[in-house]
């Protein structure tokens, strides 16, 4: 698809910058979103994989005045991707425990200790953050552990769960239903609306799974 | 203090919504029926920052420990102090007063404003309430809470601003991912006559009875408003409501309009839905009438 912006009901636009997931794409979305919200200053932006979500009170700016801002920054093309800054590295200690670890082993063709070693193995990025508060997607998981969506999502997953999806890795911050394989579970809360920094893992961030 | 002396099924404190923290994947949460809580604040001549109570499900009695003008708004809803007083208009209520707040049939959210406001600790900038993350409580009956400064008196009682039309009609934008569906598929949705599922919750309204399937191929999540029109795989529609996830990964054929957002909100399961199409214009005048309204 051609990168677009679209209405998103009168209080929002959509930037859609493609279908696909590409590295580069993911800073391109978050520095079209951190444009909008510190320098334009025109409301809160969500960014994703692929897309940035801009907000507005249409009531103080008008939607036409929004979409040719939002257009002229999708025009800077990745240029407007952020530049790289120091990041940190978040350790996740892990007991691979999880009621899929065993079909995800054998799913992906490796021993459950392999598993283990391949997904700890590597530092992830976290894109963004959504969904539920404190879940951040991270990638890229190893292309050889084979971990598709559940058919029918799982009604309650417990929090501190970390799972796997589609190249992805993650951890759930509250108790929720889920579609994700579940290999393990971590203590360390995600998720704090009474600290100061809510999220553990912020956009940017590395992230370590270490086994316990 | 506000004391609470029934607390009806799942009564929270709600303001406008939590704006700040989207991109950290806490939902906005707030009102489910916005248009219905600025009402009620406005009415009591609250800003339109103030937090009210969202009560589902009745009995819901409180009293007031000092004199202070109360609204009621949503559904079908009405006032008992001493006599019976309708809803969306203003009340002065006395010290101690025992107010009933009393629901209709088919109210499913009703909007309690006193002036000052509830003054409860702001979490993460907002005072509404998301019972997911443990930010908030359902209201307890014999609870209390604490109320903002106010110097609104009987003289500041009987305003009146017109109820919105529950009448199961709401208006929409087609998209963003109207791309994503064919033709039929939207002129489908914009004529169909959708049923509430019982599963409907503040996340989202689901609808059955006329299945809208999407084009195949995958979508990367992308961010949300409420009132976005999400049609899973499966191809029953589900309209977000106050405490969407921040994030989905299913495409949205059409946007419900901010101003209709409560007429959504508010239908019962087992009702009837309907969505009429319209521009971006046309929600805008929406929003301005509804801004005239409320500065009566």
């Amino acid at each position: 698809m051609r990168p677009r912006v679209a209405p998103f009901g009168e209080a929002a636009l959509l930037v859609e910058l493609g279908d696909e997931f590409q590295e580069s794409v993911v800073g391109w979305a978050r520095g079209i979103a951190d444009t909008w919200e510190s320098t334009f200053n025109f409301g809160p932006a969500v960014p994703a994989y692929a897309s940035a979500l801009l907000r507005f009170d249409p009531l103080r700016i008008a939607p036409a005045e929004a979409e040719r801002l939002a257009n002229e920054l999708l025009a800077r093309g990745e240029l407007m991707a952020i530049a790289s800054e120091p990041r940190r590295v978040i350790e996740i200690p892990t007991t691979y425990n999880g009621p899929d670890l065993v079909a995800t082993a054998e799913r992906s063709h490796l021993g459950v200790d392999e598993l283990v070693a391949v997904h700890s193995g590597r530092e992830y990025t976290a894109y963004f953050l959504g969904f539920m508060p404190g879940w951040a997607y991270c990638g890229r998981l190893d292309p050889r552990i084979v971990a598709p969506r559940h058919e029918r999502p799982r009604e309650r997953i417990p929090a501190g769960t970390v799972a796997v999806a589609d190249g992805q890795t993650g951890v759930y911050p509250l108790a929720s239903p889920g579609g994700w394989q579940l290999i393990g579970r971590t203590e360390l809360a995600m998720f704090d609306p009474s600290a100061a920094e809510p999220v553990r893992i912020r956009a940017g961030d590395r992230v370590r799974f270490v086994p316990l | 203090m506000i004391r609470i002396n029934e607390a009806g099924l799942r009564s929270t404190v709600q303001d406008r919504g939590r704006f700040g923290h989207l991109r950290s994947g806490v939902p906005p949460a707030g009102a489910a029926d916005p248009f219905a809580l600025a009402a009620a604040n406005a009415l009591v001549g609250n800003t339109d920052d103030a937090a009210g109570i969202e009560i589902i499900g009745a009995p819901f009695r409180f009293s007031c420990d000092d004199a202070r003008v109360v609204a009621v708004t949503g559904r079908d809803v009405s006032l008992t102090t001493r006599s019976r007083l309708p809803g969306w208009s203003s009340v002065f209520v006395r010290a101690g007063q025992v107010v009933a707040v009393n629901l209709g049939e088919r109210t499913r959210f009703a909007y309690l404003a006193v002036s000052g406001g509830i003054a409860t600790t702001p979490v993460l900038g907002s005072r509404a309430s998301y019972l997911p993350a443990g930010v908030g409580a359902p209201l307890r009956s014999g609870g209390a809470l604490p109320l903002g400064d106010t110097d609104a008196g009987a003289e500041d009682a009987a305003h009146r601003i017109e109820p919105t039309t529950y009448d199961g009609q709401a208006r929409a934008m087609a998209g963003p991912h109207d791309g994503r569906f064919e033709a039929d598929a939207i002129a489908r949705f914009f004529s169909a006559t959708f049923v509430v599922e019982s599963a409907s919750d503040r996340q989202g309204v689901r609808l059955g009875g006329v299945p809208i399937a999407p084009r195949p191929g995958e979508l990367q999540s992308c961010g949300v408003v409420a009132g976005a029109v999400q049609v899973p795989r499966g191809g029953a529609p589900i309209v977000l409501l106050a405490d969407h996830g921040t994030t989905v990964g299913y495409p949205f054929i059409a946007t419900v309009i901010a101003s209709d957002l409560g007429k959504v909100a508010q239908r019962m399961p087992g009702e009837s839905l309907r969505f009429y199409r319209v521009e971006r214009d046309e929600a805008l005048d929406a929003l301005r009438a509804e801004r005239r309204a409320l500065d009566g």
